[in-house]
């Protein structure tokens, strides 16, 4: 159905947002903070890897004791080593400045620690004792491999991949339970970073006495959607600002900032789970939007509104706190509670869908209760809206909410 | 007495409206007529605004017909009226100029009329360097001028004016009457709402007065006259004047003296009289009540503090 003056309700929303100094500030500095830490990152992490590259290979004089008989000689010989039995005189040449270091290699390097012992050089220079300590362990492991594979196999991380069944069927992998999950992750979102400005904006024609001459010109059904869409422009808006140094930094400074190289192939979306999670997602979304004006339209001024709100979020985290049981029990008598509890089903069935352990009948009920309380919800909304900003600074009294729900 | 116009602004019927349990108007019926200033008066809590709100849409009527522009009113037709509610604001946080430009782009214009307008109504009301001001840096007379502005924009059909001047400092007073004089001139309609017995008086062709949520009067103010108050009479004569069954004597000053008819007695009998019985007369004014003595006689002791319940 169109709306009369939708638009204008919206472009006038976003704008103003848009125009707001404070709104950039306090999106901008949430990109710069990350910007500025993954900066530091980067120049830590280029400088470390400089000077360990350097060190590894640079050349002094030292002595070293082995217990582990490891030790290839020469390879020591190479860095400028030479074996001593005698730790506690090498030790004394170091402290005397005589000798610019001495390595005790203990009998077992896995369990225990090599011991380096040197002249100070400098804070940025002494990390060249242990670097060249443990280069000259490394090569001398390998030359005792003697292959090139079977040290790669040692030293790197085997890639492996598992297989499991349920009920015949291959079961879900990390790669499949990722890829709906992630709708909690936009839910969260959406409803902390949102929910207070839809209070704050749901008020601001009550606080501000303009809401006469609003709803002379428009309907209060396409005020209060004009407003959610307009915050989701802005939540969607901020989101990308809020993510831009994180794909910077994942597409151009991976290796500075030695991230992982993710494997997106192993994410496998799925259309019936990914579709489930963004119903859930939108039908959520419109009930605790839809709450959230309710609770705007009834009170007198935001910082009241503000205590409901933290109740609302509250209720959000309640899944968190049974997680454990979500994921190893989900037929427990109260993780069906909760995830048929309307203000703690959308995380807790995004949370199962994810998991595999949300049948497609639960779904569906979850999915059809949350749109239709959504809608309720949203439908009083509008009516309390209607009423309740008549009465300015006053609260809206369980009487007069009660008139309103009557049919007329 | 119930007037139905043939082709009436607004039009109510058997209106009806009840919060819970309270009965905030009872029966109330009455036309607003093309081109008229219709006073609408009543106590606080006479259900005045309540009534207003029903009419625009904002309350749902419990029982009853409530029309402008011949349907019930939606805000698809809000670009047609001015309205001016008893509880004012704009959106303060927001520059002049996009809150006009807003207000004027909800009443059906385009970006660039509303901007125009907006811009030609600021030069009007010495208020152009203004225009990228946020609204509450603005003085509240200041603020009051933007708030006509909006409620002016779009050369508005009817105008709805709950306490026009309430609030409104001299200055802002004359320019909001002169102005709603200009949309009058262009056959615009105005409903108002008021306290000020000599604004009705000046400016309203016909009324309304609402008591305990029904009319009380209604019609022109001529007719509320002769329906309300007794007529009084002044008359100038060096005479002393006589005792009489066709009148009682109010006040006796010297040289003039007041008389009141009695009820079914006409002026012009008793002038027949006194010129019959050999006085005087210098002059002879007979004077219909004011508006303001028939409000306190319709009123009574009221508590006038009483938050409007509406």
């Amino acid at each position: 159905m169109k709306r009369h003056n939708l638009p204008t309700v919206i472009s006038f929303e976003v704008l103003r947002t848009f125009k707001r100094r404070t709104f950039w500030i306090g999106t901008l500095l949430v990109p710069f903070a990350i910007g500025a830490i993954l900066g530091l990152n980067i120049i830590s992490n280029s400088l470390g890897a400089k000077t360990s590259e350097s060190q590894k290979d640079a050349r002094f004089t030292f002595e070293y004791a082995d217990d582990s008989g490891y030790v290839n000689a020469d390879i020591a010989r190479v860095f400028g080593g030479r074996v001593t039995s005698d730790s506690e005189a090498a030790i004394a040449a170091v402290k005397s400045g005589t000798l610019d270091a001495f390595f005790h290699y203990p009998k077992d390097p896995t369990r225990d620690a090599i011991q380096s012992f040197g002249v100070d050089k400098g804070i940025f220079n002494n990390g060249k004792y242990g670097a060249v300590a443990g280069q000259i362990l490394k090569l001398s492991a390998e030359q005792s491999i003697g292959n090139r594979t079977l040290s790669t196999l040692v030293i790197n991380r085997l890639d492996l991949k598992s297989i499991t069944y349920k009920g015949g069927k291959e079961s879900g992998n990390l790669g499949d339970v990722i890829p709906p999950l992630l709708f909690i992750l936009i839910f969260y979102f959406v409803i902390v970073l949102l929910g207070n400005q839809m209070l704050t904006s749901t008020l601001e024609e009550k606080e501000n006495r303009v809401t006469e001459i609003i709803l002379t010109t428009l309907n209060p059904t396409t005020l209060i959607t004009g407003k959610i869409l307009s915050l989701f422009v802005i939540g969607v808006t901020q989101m990308l600002v809020f993510s831009l140094p994180m794909v910077v930094s994942f597409i151009f400074f991976r290796n500075d900032l030695k991230i992982p190289n993710l494997d997106f192939s192993s994410l496998h979306f799925s259309f019936v789970p990914m579709s489930i999670g963004l119903l859930i997602l939108i039908a959520g979304f419109t009930l605790f939007m839809g709450t959230l004006v309710a609770v705007g339209a009834v009170m007198p001024t935001a910082k009241e509104a503000g205590q409901i709100f933290g109740v609302v979020v509250t209720l959000l985290f309640i899944p968190f706190w049974s997680l454990s049981l979500v994921a190893s029990n989900p037929d427990s008598l109260l993780v069906r509670i909760i995830t048929f509890f309307p203000y703690s089903a959308p995380v807790t069935a995004m949370m199962r869908n994810g998991l595999g352990s949300l049948s497609s009948a639960q779904a569906f009920v979850v999915i059809a209760e949350l749109f239709i309380l959504g809608a309720l919800v949203l439908r009083l909304a509008v009516r309390l809206f209607r009423y309740g900003s008549m009465e300015y600074s006053k609260r809206v009294s369980v009487r007069a909410i009660v008139s309103q729900l009557r049919p007329n | 007495m119930q007037i139905l116009a043939a082709d009436p602004v607004i039009h109510i019927e058997r209106f009806q409206m009840k919060f819970g349990k309270k009965v905030v108007i009872e029966d109330l019926s009455f036309d607003v007529i093309r081109g008229e200033t219709f006073g609408f008066l009543g106590s606080n809590g006479s259900g005045k605004t309540t009534t207003l709100r029903a009419l625009l849409g904002i309350y749902q009527p419990t029982a009853g017909l409530l029309q402008v522009f011949g349907r019930a009113f939606s805000p698809e037709i809000g670009g047609k009226l001015g309205y001016l509610p008893e509880e004012r604001g704009l959106y303060k946080k927001e520059t002049v100029i996009d809150v006009m430009t807003y207000f004027g782009r909800l009443k059906g214009m385009t970006r660039e009329a509303s901007h125009r307008w907006s811009v030609g109504y600021l030069e009007r009301v010495a208020l152009a360097d203004k225009a990228k001001m946020r609204l509450d840096k603005l003085s509240s007379g200041q603020q009051q001028k933007v708030q006509l502005g909006v409620t002016l924009m779009n050369d508005p059909e009817l105008l709805i004016l709950d306490e026009p001047t309430k609030g409104f400092d001299p200055v802002n007073r004359r320019l909001l009457m002169d102005m709603v004089e200009e949309r009058k001139k262009d056959g615009a309609t105005v409903l108002m709402v008021t306290h000020q017995m000599d604004e009705v008086e000046r400016l309203c062709d016909r009324l309304i007065l609402l008591k305990d949520g029904r009319s009380r009067a209604y019609g022109t103010v001529s007719e509320i006259q002769d329906q309300f108050g007794k007529e009084s009479i002044l008359i100038k004569t060096p005479d002393l004047i006589p005792n009489s069954s066709q009148y009682e004597v109010l006040l006796r000053g010297v040289g003039e003296t007041t008389l009141q008819p009695v009820d079914g007695v006409k002026t012009e009998i008793i002038l027949r009289e006194l010129v019959e019985s050999g006085l005087k007369i210098q002059s002879y004014v007979p004077t219909k009540p004011s508006l303001e003595s028939i409000f306190i006689e319709v009123y009574g002791n009221e508590d006038q503090s009483d938050e409007d319940r509406s």
